[in-house]
């Protein structure tokens, strides 16, 4: 099986050196090619549709206008609102999903009968389609014949109506918030779940051994060890928050008013919906794009210092 | 092969578990209580999350009335209903043609008779299961080429000095970062000049481009854990460094893959604005199928529900499949540094 | 070196592409050429970026397009066209078109198809393909919000002198006339032939408000006798009398959704009827009028009508919310288009059938009556060859034909025929159809231009905050929207 290591053990070096090269741009090349492919292209069309004056839908070529889509945009208060919206919706739809996805994961953690299955049973809510979901949960909202009240203990909702969620500006980006942690608390869960999985056991044994408090072992070995692949989930889910726009949209539609109206929502309605201001919605699209950037490279840059640390 | 397993974790994968308590030195009463606890918490949460989804199986069967009642009805009398309705074109009948149809009712087989006690008449098969076959295809190629990919990616970035490694990483990731309601404009005036729309392959593209950022990424992660020394130790063996890669590293790296699998085939089978844009009969996805179930002069739940745990299924199969890969333990802690 | 493997990866991913292509893709078509075009393609694409445009092949221009549809009688044959491809939503009145659709056939031989696409993609499905200039559809059965759109970009055919030489603009009542088929407003431009008339109506339950003892405690409490509402203001006494939450009754169900275009439809019912309109008719102006006197007592009326006597949990509704509100017996009164009435007069559907009536939208403080226009015009496309164009305005003469919209009626359409809605057949052909008659001269609509949707977005969310998110206050609320849509106006040049 294996070759004779004697006599090509030189020669076999070289090759290898030689294989490593075109290896990694084997490797690395297809991936490069598709996304240039399909990358480059919208993203430089749409980057210049957001200086011009264009829709998708009618006769006329793009007119070159200059700054004017982004003026309009950052001197609309509304716009402002919106992100703003979207802002608080990441923060705590992921903020949530994160406490929550560890803990369950810590739960899961040790093996007993039926834990397979359990976690796979909890996986399911991420693999429904957000439009389903929408609908759904708008039903369960229902004060009158939705289960979300009938599960809080309002039992008789004609004479003992519970709160109303949807219809309520207040409440209403809540109740998006926790369909958004109910459908996504199992991906945070499984990627810290393998992070766990694969800690090491000496370290404990060592830990053990030096009689440290099960405090000290979470802060000092689980947490570190767990957080590179946390963060990887987190800045997955940061970035899907700021684009998720189909589950709100079959929940509340952005309303009451613009309570829940993030600005992926708005930008679907500029893009489409009848309006199909493809410049306008292509700006915008990059005000997006530049604010995901930002974050995410504050979340690299950390990810990547524990890495160095871990 | 110079690889060290740890017999301990493999052994827990079967039955027992890592039991830490062993470690602690404290195997007591107190431990198992906790032990209790946390297990009854697990398969509480577990319980509390499905909620939703056992509502949706049971509005599957559920008439119409019974779906919107008030209060919420938990015991209900099942109907085929949904499910009839799902795998059909119907027509909502007036009042006078549905007397006209339940004279001849004797006419009728089962489920005509079905759809007609909610007031509709069959007129074909839907387009139902056309879709779900779709989905099948398109997700489950791009997820397959997009892992495949991405597996190479990753063991490339995460083994080898890459030039301008972080920058192209930042691209591959950046790639999911803009909004797709506006990639969705120019890639559709792409796909209509070269005849890549509404085709299977058009989708298969471009759902394996969206999940590469995700499968890099992740599988980096999970190379990033695999210790070089495994790799070292079989290439000094004489392994060349394909044969260690297929032979030792992609082994371990069965869990990041299976973890990788699911979210890719989640992603791409639940994508619906592409969908929607991009196909419009051949190549058609469930996703948007579904708005288009809802129902006609009122929300038809039990068909909606039905149809969603019929496109739910083929996913959990999958994860099901996957599933002792997914929780596997990794095996090679004992040479970690 | 590097480049012999970036070569060599690409043959590798072609042929991976070919493989997976031919063992999974649809058998139908070659696959090696999508795989094979890619590569190429990139190329191209990345290289002429900037000058791409959206509408690649087919060169119908517009004016040959509306030349030929002139007098239309016979001036070009219809050659072998043998089929007819109307594209229209996914619901109940396309299939019952695809019925008149057989007649036709079975009369000429030529097969009428008509595509139904689902609301939610209707609109987008329609007009990517008219961007790009396709020739899938011959006719299209379009909103009229899209006449604006339709017109100006050249997509629809104008129908003018089609429907007047073959006198078919008598046959059908003016204001469908207008509303589905002209553009601009006033200009006497025809661009459809309206074929599913609808409007907002209201559902409600006989037996409650024939009920001797809630008539003797309705006169007692407001003074006068329980019946059909006149005026909104009775409308409301009616709400409130039987909003009784602890018997888990309410008064009405209303329009409130957000998304699309419900709340504004729910709103203009009140907001036309009490006199009050989106623009000057002349001038276009808004200030002032968008937020008139009468539209600020409109909008607290509707608000009042929501908060006192909506049933629960419809503060996002549509027609299949108010439909459901009322098929469980939540509501005495359900507001809806009269499409969407068929569900509420089967007993299948909803078990209250036998005792539901209909009516048409009572009258506001001047006596004024007015409903918010749904429903649709048929539409040619302008991309299709003269001899398609001939045979699409074929079938429209077949179809406008009075023993033809007689058969629409009787299968389930909306007829927009005089004759037809007069006809004591039709009035008994569904127990919502005397109603419809009538609200079928009163019909009203939202801005048609082609900047509409950008109107009606900020509508919407005002409207949604004031009304279910209580924000604000009437008179704040329509001063901002006048703003706005005065700004919007201004900006695209419909205000001078």
């Amino acid at each position: 099986m294996f070759p004779d290591n004697q006599t090509s053990q030189r020669t076999g070096y070289q090759q290898r050196q030689l294989s490593d090269r075109s290896i990694q741009w084997l490797f690395i090349t297809p991936t490069l090619i598709l996304l240039a492919l399909f990358n480059i292209f919208p993203l430089f069309y749409s980057l210049y549709l957001s200086f011009t004056d264009f829709s998708a839908i009618g006769t006329a070529a793009p007119v070159w206008v200059g700054f004017k889509n982004f003026s309009t945009l950052l001197n609309d208060p509304q716009i402002w609102k919106y992100f703003a919206t979207t802002g608080r919706f990441a923060f705590l739809s992921v903020g949530l999903q994160t406490v929550l996805g560890f803990a369950l994961a810590m739960l899961l953690r040790e093996k007993f009968r039926g834990s397979g299955l359990i976690t796979t049973l909890i996986l399911i809510p991420m693999m429904l389609s957000p439009v389903v979901v929408g609908f759904f949960w708008k039903s369960i909202f229902n004060p009158s014949s939705g289960i979300f009240n009938y599960a809080l203990g309002y039992f008789h909702p004609a004479s003992a109506p519970g709160p109303s969620w949807l219809d309520s500006s207040s409440r209403a980006l809540w109740a998006v918030v926790i369909v958004d942690v109910w459908m996504w608390t199992p991906f945070v869960m499984l990627l810290c779940l393998s992070g766990l999985n694969a800690i090491p056991d000496y370290l404990y044994e060592a830990a053990a051994i030096d009689r440290a408090s099960a405090w000290f072992q979470f802060w000092r070995i689980t947490l570190p060890q767990v957080l590179p692949l946390l963060m990887i989930a987190v800045l997955f889910r940061t970035i899907e928050a700021f684009k998720s726009f189909d589950l709100v949209m079959g929940m509340t539609g952005g309303g009451p008013g613009d309570s829940t109206e993030l600005v992926a929502v708005n930008l679907f309605r500029i893009a489409f919906e009848g309006q199909w201001r493809t410049s306008y919605a292509s700006a915008l699209a990059y005000i997006v794009l530049v604010i995901i950037m930002a974050i995410s490279n504050v979340y690299i840059r950390n990810l990547n210092k524990v890495r160095g640390e871990g | 092969m110079a690889v060290v397993t740890n017999p301990q974790v493999d052994k827990g994968s079967i039955e027992k578990g890592v039991n830490y308590s062993t470690r602690v030195d404290k195997v007591g009463g107190r431990v198992q209580t906790v032990r209790t606890i946390r297990i009854t918490a697990a398969v509480m949460l577990a319980f509390l999350l499905l909620i939703p989804v056992f509502w949706m199986g049971a509005t599957a069967f559920k008439v119409r009335a019974d779906a919107i009642a008030t209060p919420p009805k938990i015991v209900f009398k099942p109907t085929l209903e949904g499910l009839i309705f799902l795998f059909t074109d119907r027509s909502v009948l007036n009042q006078a043609r549905s007397k006209r149809l339940k004279a001849r009712i004797n006419e009728l087989n089962w489920y005509e008779r079905i759809a007609l006690e909610g007031g509709q008449q069959i007129t074909g098969p839907s387009e139902y299961v056309t879709r779900l076959r779709n989905s099948v295809i398109i997700a489950g190629s791009s997820t397959i080429l997009a892992v495949a990919l991405g597996l190479l990616a990753a063991y490339a970035f995460s083994r080898f000095k890459v030039k301008g490694e972080s920058d192209l990483l930042f691209f591959i990731l950046s790639t999911r970062m803009l909004p797709p309601v506006v990639v969705t404009i120019p890639i559709f005036i792409m796909y209509t000049k070269f005849g890549l729309h509404d085709t299977h392959i058009g989708l298969i593209l471009l759902y394996t481009v969206f999940n590469l950022s995700l499968t890099v990424w992740l599988l980096k992660g999970f190379m990033d854990e695999i210790p070089r020394e495994y790799e070292d130790a079989a290439m000094v063996d004489g392994y060349t460094r394909m044969q260690a890669f297929r032979k030792v590293v992609l082994p371990q790296a069965i869990t990041g893959i299976a973890a990788t699998t699911v979210f890719s085939l989640i992603f791409a089978w639940n994508e619906y604005a592409f969908a929607l844009m991009l196909t419009s009969e051949k190549a058609r996805t469930a996703p948007p199928t579904i708005p288009t179930i809802m129902g006609r002069g009122g929300m038809e739940w039990g068909t909606i529900a039905a149809g969603s745990l019929g496109f739910l299924i083929p996913v959990v199969i999958v994860t099901f499949a996957l599933r002792q890969y997914l929780l596997r333990g990794v095996t090679f802690g004992a040479i970690r540094q | 070196m590097k480049k012999r493997v970036i070569l060599a990866w690409l043959v590798v991913l072609s042929l991976l592409l070919v493989a997976c292509g031919g063992g999974a893709a649809a058998p139908a078509e070659p696959t090696t050429a999508p795989a094979a075009d890619t590569p190429a393609a990139s190329t191209e694409v990345t290289s002429t970026t900037a000058t791409t445009s959206t509408a690649p092949t087919t060169e119908t221009t517009t004016t040959t397009a509306t030349s030929s549809s002139g007098g239309g009688q016979a001036a070009v044959s219809t050659g072998d066209v043998k089929e007819l491809k109307i594209l229209w939503a996914q619901w109940d009145p396309a299939d019952y078109l695809q019925e008149i659709g057989k007649k036709y056939e079975e009369e000429t031989g030529i097969k009428v198809t008509v595509v139904q696409e689902p609301w939610p993609s209707f609109y987008n499905r329609a007009f990517t393909e008219f961007a790009a200039k396709g020739d899938s559809w011959d006719l299209v059965v379009g909103d009229s919000q899209w006449l604006g759109q339709g017109s100006s970009q050249g997509i629809y055919v104008d129908l003018t002198d089609f429907l007047k030489s073959n006198g078919i603009d008598k046959t059908v009542t003016p204001a469908t006339l207008q509303y589905y088929g002209e553009y601009p407003l006033g200009s006497g431009k025809y661009w459809a032939y309206p074929t599913e008339g609808d409007a907002d109506g209201w559902a409600y339950r006989k037996d409650w408000f024939e009920n001797p003892e809630e008539q003797k405690a309705f006169k007692e409490k407001y003074g006068y006798d329980l019946a059909v509402p006149k005026t909104w203001k009775e409308l409301l006494d009616i709400a409130k009398f039987f909003t009784r939450p602890d018997k888990n009754m309410y008064g009405a169900a209303i329009y409130t959704q957000k998304e699309g275009d419900a709340i504004t439809m729910g709103y203009e019912n009140v907001m036309f009827s009490y006199g009050a309109r989106w623009q000057d008719p002349k001038t276009n102006e808004v200030k002032g009028i968008v937020n008139s006197k009468e539209s600020i007592a409109a909008l607290e009326f509707y608000k009042e009508l929501y908060t006192c006597c909506n049933p629960p949990g419809l503060g996002n509704a549509f027609f299949q919310e108010t439909n459901d509100a009322f098929v469980k017996g939540q509501a005495a009164m359900a507001m809806n288009y009269f499409a969407f009435f068929p569900a509420l007069a089967t007993d299948a559907t909803n078990p209250h059938a036998a005792v539901t009536g209909y009516f048409a939208n009572p009258a506001g403080p001047t006596g004024e009556r007015k409903a918010a226009l749904g429903g649709q015009g048929m539409s040619i496309i302008s991309f299709i060859s003269p001899e398609r164009q001939q045979a699409a305005m074929d079938f429209i003469k077949w179809f406008a034909q009075e023993e033809n919209q007689q058969e629409w009626a009787d299968v389930g359409g909306y007829t927009c025929n005089i004759n037809v809605l007069k006809s004591p057949e039709f009035l008994e052909i569904a127990p919502y159809n005397a109603a419809f008659a009538e609200t079928m001269t009163m019909v009203m609509d939202f801005w048609n231009i082609p900047v509409y949707a950008q109107l009606l977005t900020p509508t919407q969310s005002e409207l949604s905050g004031y009304i279910v998110g209580g924000e604000g206050k009437a008179d704040e609320v329509l001063n901002r929207l006048a703003d706005t849509h005065d700004k919007i106006l201004r900006e695209n040049g419909i205000i001078k």
